[in-house]
């Protein structure tokens, strides 16, 4: 690593910095933030009035005295780094593959201590809920009998898996690992618009910008302090062990489906960091319901899978049968308690788009408590008060096919023809099981380097929840970043890219 | 260790030993051909082509530059030094959970920095430049393997890999050397190609050291396959080998060990003893050969006890 790429002692003046009077570099007005653009989405950096918020003074003062040539320089040794670690995606066509980086951005986002709080204790509610649902439906059904969530809804999703009913998991924690995906609507305040319960990415990247993020603005970084996220692979083996309390020495392997899959570089990298190890399905096999490794010395006993593999893919004996990157054996294995595995299998099932709708009646139904964090508010087109909204309204909402995902079956009211709505109308009504409907929502925006000076852009946030015996939020989350001018798509397949999220101490 | 981890170190390494063998043989050769005639040039040309490739499929009255580029560069060829360092880097991809950052980057920069490299760019230059620094990158990245990895049982796999390919490397030099021409012409190493020889090993300055600077053929052979400190012989590559076999998997069943490290003995017992008076008259091709085919042994062996052995063997 090149630590020195970054030198520059200016930048390791943190009280200079905090010292000096800012500076009136107007978004729209001066450089860098020519074409900063304050809409109508809310705006990290900048209030509305064009004066930054206060914890992004000492920021703004650092990036509006710093030539381009440095913010660029520092945004390629950003890059250097990441292509160095092998930070990357391969790209294919006309039978060249080609290596492109993650794009990252050297701007870190700011979240306050008072903004954080509120969502540490909401993702902690939101989790055990969560949590406390998988138990249900997968045993009594009281959730169901009591008609708070419709029994069809349940039986009926291809992510409910019949193979885990009546199976204990250990402190009922079926979701381990979660990435929740949180936005900021146009008012300020922080909404859910995901939970991502089955196998969440991302970890990884928080960490590697936090990495660039800090040497890209080492004296700014040094005199705010940011709360420290590096413990979170200890944090995450920690609760992988709890998971598996019956002995001290337990052995604990992350399954991964092998080196071409997008999130390699993460498994790898949390293997590395935790000091597991690394397995691919053909590394393991399962016999007289135990698991093991194969091993230069001979076989070893594998307690706990980290797997990174989906429900569908884990046992080619009870799940699909064509796959090549599970072992076979292994769910009865688990069955048998002879193994744990994080997450638990079936975990899908709550976190699709209608689900998501009941979230908030669930904390409520579960712990008698009120949402901390809103969901986006959706409407449930299955109910008959909500399909009324959803049809009077449909030039205003996006509407979603329950079981769709990367925008398939999707109505953007706003932007569809007559025709178009009419159309989809039709399908609701024919169908209003299968469709929720959400209003469009501006994701606030940040501050983002584009090379030629800092502009807007979207962005969302996916702290990431770790529950085992007890659940931990390390004080983090990766911040994606929708790069194209304008867009609202945040995902890495369509342009996103990531930038350090700096959670601020008291 | 993971069989399938111990697998790609072991590849691994050995892909990067054939890549810094190619690097310097390309170095040295682009280096002293402009001091040899023509005819030299090819007949040394021939000799360093079947050397890095295994066989002649090249044209060695071609061009120069078509013969580096196919050497270097094409990545069609299997023995080139960008196939090479591509399988190390694929390997080593692999087991990033094995390998510390330091290795991992260092390779990794080295890859980066000759995939785009082109034929047209080194060549205005000196040619040997680049292979150079490709050299001085190698040298860097065994150095932090060194000291950046511990010296456990994955490190032992590095060796392993390292030393069962620089024998084989070795030998198959010394046997374009020995061996005479194949095609029955009179292109027989001349006094320069002995000493472009020992280039090609970094053993000109150790040789010397130990025989002066009197290039004689029998003591070149005597070097590059007996000594015991030079790192570039054969016998030190054995000795490493059968250390490193005393190391690895130490929990295996015994039997499995055995058959390993009966191999191993057999092999050293082979270099330990053999006689390069007897050699000279005769037998060096056929030691060489002896020496090969050991190694390949040694590497099935290994397989078959530590990496691909049947789990119905051990349940």
């Amino acid at each position: 690593m090149q630590h020195e790429a970054f030198a520059n002692t200016e930048d390791f003046g943190g009280a200079d910095i905090a010292a000096t009077p800012p500076r009136p570099s107007r978004p729209g007005q001066d450089a860098p933030y020519l074409n900063y653009a304050l809409g109508k989405a809310y705006d990290e950096m900048f209030a509305p009035d064009g004066n930054p918020r206060p914890p992004y003074a000492a920021l703004d003062n650092r990036i509006s005295t710093l030539p381009l040539e440095e913010l660029n320089r520092r945004q390629q040794a950003c890059e250097q780094s990441f292509l160095h670690q092998g930070i990357t995606f391969t790209v294919y066509s006309d039978n060249q593959a080609t290596e492109r980086i993650i794009p990252t951005d050297l701007l870190p986002r700011i979240v306050t201590a008072a903004e954080w709080e509120r969502i540490e204790r909401g993702l902690t509610q939101r989790i055990l809920a969560l949590n406390l649902f998988l138990r249900d439906i997968y045993s009594d059904g009281r959730v169901l009998k009591d008609g708070v969530v419709p029994r069809a809804m349940i039986y009926g999703s291809k992510h409910y898996r019949r193979e885990m009913r009546g199976l204990p998991v250990p402190h009922g924690a079926y979701v381990n690992i979660c990435g929740s995906d949180l936005i900021r609507n146009e008012k300020g305040e922080f909404v859910v618009l995901e939970d991502n319960l089955r196998v969440p990415s991302g970890v990884s990247y928080m960490l590697a910008n936090r990495d660039v993020a800090r040497r890209a603005f080492p004296g700014v970084f040094r005199s705010m302090n940011v709360r420290p996220i590096e413990q979170y692979p200890l944090e995450l083996l920690a609760t992988l062990r709890s998971l598996a309390p019956f002995h001290d020495d337990v052995s604990i392997a992350i399954l991964t489906p092998g080196v071409f899959n997008s999130a390699y570089f993460e498994h790898a990298f949390l293997a590395r960091q935790m000091g597991v190890e690394l397995v691919e399905g053909r590394d393991l096999l399962v016999n007289d319901n135990v698991v093991y490794t194969r091993t230069t010395s001979g076989l070893k006993r594998i307690d706990v899978i980290y797997r990174r593999i989906d429900d569908d893919f884990i046992d080619p004996l009870i799940f699909r049968e064509d796959s090549s990157l599970g072992v076979p054996g292994l769910f009865n294995a688990y069955r048998a308690g002879n193994v744990m595995i994080a997450n638990a299998l079936g975990t899908g099932v709550a976190d699709d788009k209608a689900v998501y709708a009941y979230v908030p009646r669930l904390i409520r139904y579960y712990l008698s408590e009120e949402p901390l964090i809103d969901n986006v508010e959706t409407f449930l087109c299955r109910e008959e008060k909500s399909l009324k909204h959803v049809l009077a309204n449909l030039d205003k909402l996006v509407v979603k096919a329950v079981g769709e995902s990367g925008g398939y079956g999707m109505l953007v009211g706003p932007h569809a023809s007559q025709a178009e709505r009419e159309e989809f109308a039709g399908k609701i009504q024919s169908d209003p099981d299968n469709y929720i409907a959400q209003p469009t929502i501006q994701l606030s925006t940040a501050p983002t380097f584009v090379g030629n000076g800092v502009e807007s852009r979207h962005v969302d946030l996916r702290p990431f929840i770790l529950h085992g015996s007890e659940t931990k939020i390390v004080p983090g989350a990766l911040t994606r970043v929708a790069l194209r001018r304008g867009s609202l798509v945040v995902n890495s397949s369509q342009g996103g890219g990531s930038k350090d999220t700096w959670v601020l101490g008291q | 260790m993971l069989s399938r981890v111990a697998d790609s170190l072991y590849w691994m390494s050995r892909y990067i030993e054939r890549a810094e063998h190619t690097s310097r043989v390309m170095a040295v050769k682009l280096e002293s051909m402009i001091e040899q005639t023509p005819e030299d040039a090819i007949a040394s040309w021939s000799r360093v082509i079947e050397a890095l490739t295994g066989e002649m499929t090249l044209d060695a009255t071609q061009d120069a530059f078509l013969t580096t580029r196919k050497l270097a560069f094409d990545r069609e060829n299997g023995a080139a030094l960008i196939t090479s360092l591509s399988m190390a880097r694929d390997n080593a991809r692999q087991v990033r959970e094995a390998l510390s950052n330091e290795v991992w980057e260092n390779l990794n920069r080295l890859y980066l920095r000759l995939a785009p490299v082109t034929m047209d760019s080194i060549w205005v230059h000196t040619p040997a430049r680049l292979f150079r620094e490709a050299l001085e990158d190698m040298h860097a990245l065994e150095g932090v393997t060194y000291s950046t990895l511990s010296h456990g049982e994955g490190w032992y796999f590095l060796e392993l890999g390292k030393h069962i390919e620089r024998a084989q490397l070795l030998g198959r030099l010394l046997d374009v050397h020995f061996r005479g021409p194949r095609d029955g012409s009179q292109n027989t190493p001349k006094y320069f190609d002995w000493l472009v020889l020992l280039k090609f090993c970094t053993a000109f300055e150790p040789y010397t050291k130990l025989y002066t600077a009197s290039i004689r053929p029998q003591k070149i052979a005597e070097f590059l396959l007996f000594d015991p400190e030079f790192p570039h012989s054969i016998r030190f590559s054995v000795d490493r080998v059968t250390d490193a076999l005393a190391r690895v998997a130490p929990g295996a069943p015994p039997a499995r060990r055995a058959a390993v490290e009966r191999l191993a003995g057999r092999l050293k017992a082979s270099v330990d003893f053999g006689q390069i008076d007897e050699l000279m008259s005769g037998g060096i091709a056929g030691f060489l050969a002896d020496i090969t085919r050991q190694c390949e042994k040694i590497h099935e062996t290994l397989y078959g006890s530590f990496i691909t052995y049947g789990a119905e063997t051990v349940l």
